[in-house]
């Protein structure tokens, strides 16, 4: 500092000399499309500040041009690994706006994708939480058995991601002949490998040392703070909407819900994998209960019109509750759709997890929310 | 359990898959089996018939200029275009054909889903790189032919190591 004396009128601020404020992001992979704006203190957080919106692409807007069945394929980008499950609540708001009565055979073959997507998301994942520990085996092995779950997909639905496969009123085509056959021998063998992954990583000591008691949440805050999916349920809270509020076959097949009391990182990142133990059962169930023919689809007439109503439907997509509002005023468009998404709830609560850890915590705390930025905003 | 007995069993099941043959599918050379001949739609019953979403194949003898797959894309990608075709046909009058811009294409087979005339399918194809942007738009003499494919790989489970490909 000089010691010329300053302009009359100006003064200078005293600067905090422990305190650095650090940009995570946006274009850093370990922060997915967002920035985080972290103040610390030598190695240690003092505040965390989630900055999303650098993906937002308006598709709540964009589905307001459209008619009911125009607006499948670009509803479902928001999370292109859970595509079915995107979907699923506006096909089930649709449904009931224009009155639709879905075949038996389509709700079971709706279960079987959608738990299917929720394995492939969560395997991707698994593959990015892995990866931004260090530990690259847990990249590979789940990347490599995610595409079992891809290629059923695939001769199922037609494509690998994006599949465009649920519309209101059913499903878009039958499936191909031998699918039982096909599905439960990868279902089997995708339990038998996902099992193996607890010796490499879940009972690892080296990851438990570096995610237990990282970023806790207590269950009254997590019920306090509005998180959803696997966050909620690895504070202790068993709350699943496949059973509290069952929609299509989910309410014929019986569900155990898997529940961790710890509500630490490790608690976080185990639930998914104990849900893709539960998804291979409830697939199992479910092609047994499913009827072996019939119709899959309502016939739909060309743009088809919605009452004066309104509907709110939810599901359980692969990261918590996921909500779909349609307002329809008597045209072929929806006057309104608005998602609201289990992403967002669980940003929330970042702020209070990372105050306090180490910096070299972040992801394994950030990640371990399950949150994915694309479908935050939307 | 002890922090060496866990780091030991953690080696060990990665040393384990050494002796495993890779799951890993060699591309180029080798090409994943898909079911039937790519996405139809039957507009009689309503339903489609399973299959990839590739390339579109149009059957020119079938098509009628009636722009429906080409409303359908309006509201998704607006990949179809109507274009003026030299051939004569007595259901297609107008001879417009629709002529496809895979560049924007999102291969949703929301087209296929609109077509009432058993026209427009979807095929196995999906090797469609070029190096320039025109390259990527198929006119309906190029959507008329058949792909040449040879996609035979299939996953194979009976290996007690682990599944392969091939």
């Amino acid at each position: 500092m000089s010691s010329t004396p300053l302009p009359p009128g100006l003064q200078i601020e005293k600067v905090d000399e422990r305190i650095m404020t650090l940009n995570v992001g946006p274009q850093h992979p370990g922060s997915g499309h967002m920035r985080i704006i972290v103040k610390i203190d030598g190695d240690y957080i003092v505040s965390a500040d989630p900055d999303p919106g650098y993906v937002h692409r308006g598709e709540e807007k964009m589905a307001e041009y459209r008619n009911y069945v125009l607006n499948i394929p670009h509803l479902e980008r928001p999370v292109i690994h859970d595509s079915c499950n995107v979907l699923y609540p506006y096909c089930l708001g649709v449904e009931e706006l224009l009155g639709l009565e879905v075949p038996e055979r389509a709700k079971y073959l709706r279960v079987i994708a959608s738990e299917l997507n929720r394995c492939v998301y969560i395997q991707y994942w698994l593959a990015i939480y892995g990866i931004f520990l260090g530990h690259s085996t847990m990249f590979m092995w789940p990347a490599g058995d995610r595409e079992l779950y891809i290629d059923m997909l695939e001769k199922m639905t037609g494509a690998r991601v994006t599949h465009s496969f649920f519309i209101p009123g059913g499903i878009r085509n039958d499936v191909p002949a031998n699918f039982e056959d096909m599905l439960l021998k990868r279902v089997n063998y995708f339990e038998k490998r996902i099992k193996e992954y607890a010796a490499i990583f879940y009972d690892n000591p080296i990851l438990i040392s570096r995610t237990r008691d990282a970023g806790k949440l207590s269950r009254e805050d997590a019920i306090r703070l509005g998180t959803t999916g696997s966050t909620l349920r690895a504070s202790g809270v068993n709350f699943d909407l496949r059973v509290k509020e069952p929609y299509d076959a989910y309410g014929e097949l019986d569900i155990n819900v898997p529940t961790l009391k710890e509500g630490d990182a490790y608690a976080r990142s185990k639930i998914p994998w104990l849900d893709m133990l539960e998804s291979c059962n409830i697939i199992r169930q479910a092609v047994q209960k499913m009827p072996k023919s019939g119709s899959v689809r309502v016939k739909l007439k060309p743009n088809p019109k919605g009452g004066n109503d309104e509907v709110y439907k939810r599901v359980e997509s692969g990261r918590g509750s996921l909500g779909c509002y349609v307002v329809s005023r008597n045209a072929p468009e929806p006057y309104r759709v608005k998602l609201s998404v289990g992403s967002f709830r669980n940003l929330i609560c970042m702020p209070y997890l990372l105050k306090g850890e180490k910096l070299g915590n972040m992801p394994a705390v950030y990640w371990s929310l399950n949150y994915w930025p694309v479908e935050a905003d939307r | 359990m002890g922090t060496a007995t866990g780091i030991i069993k953690a080696l060990n099941s990665g040393i384990k898959h050494l002796a495993v043959k890779r799951f890993t599918l060699r591309y180029p050379e080798q090409k994943l089996k898909m079911v039937g001949d790519g996405y139809q739609f039957d507009p009689s019953t309503g339903v489609g018939i399973a299959g990839y979403k590739g390339r579109h194949m149009l059957f020119h003898d079938h098509c009628t200029g009636c722009q429906l797959c080409s409303i359908a894309c309006e509201g998704v990608a607006e990949a179809i275009s109507m274009v003026k075709v030299q051939e004569e046909w007595k259901q297609n009058k107008k001879a417009i054909m629709p002529q496809i811009d895979y560049g924007k294409c999102v291969f949703c087979g929301l087209c296929v889903d609109a077509c009432p005339f058993y026209s427009l399918y979807m095929t196995n194809d999906y090797e469609l790189s070029s190096f320039t942007k025109e390259g990527l738009i198929y006119t309906p003499a190029q959507l008329q032919v058949k792909p040449n494919i040879s996609q035979d790989v299939e996953l194979k489970f009976d290996n007690p190591r682990g599944a392969t490909h091939g």
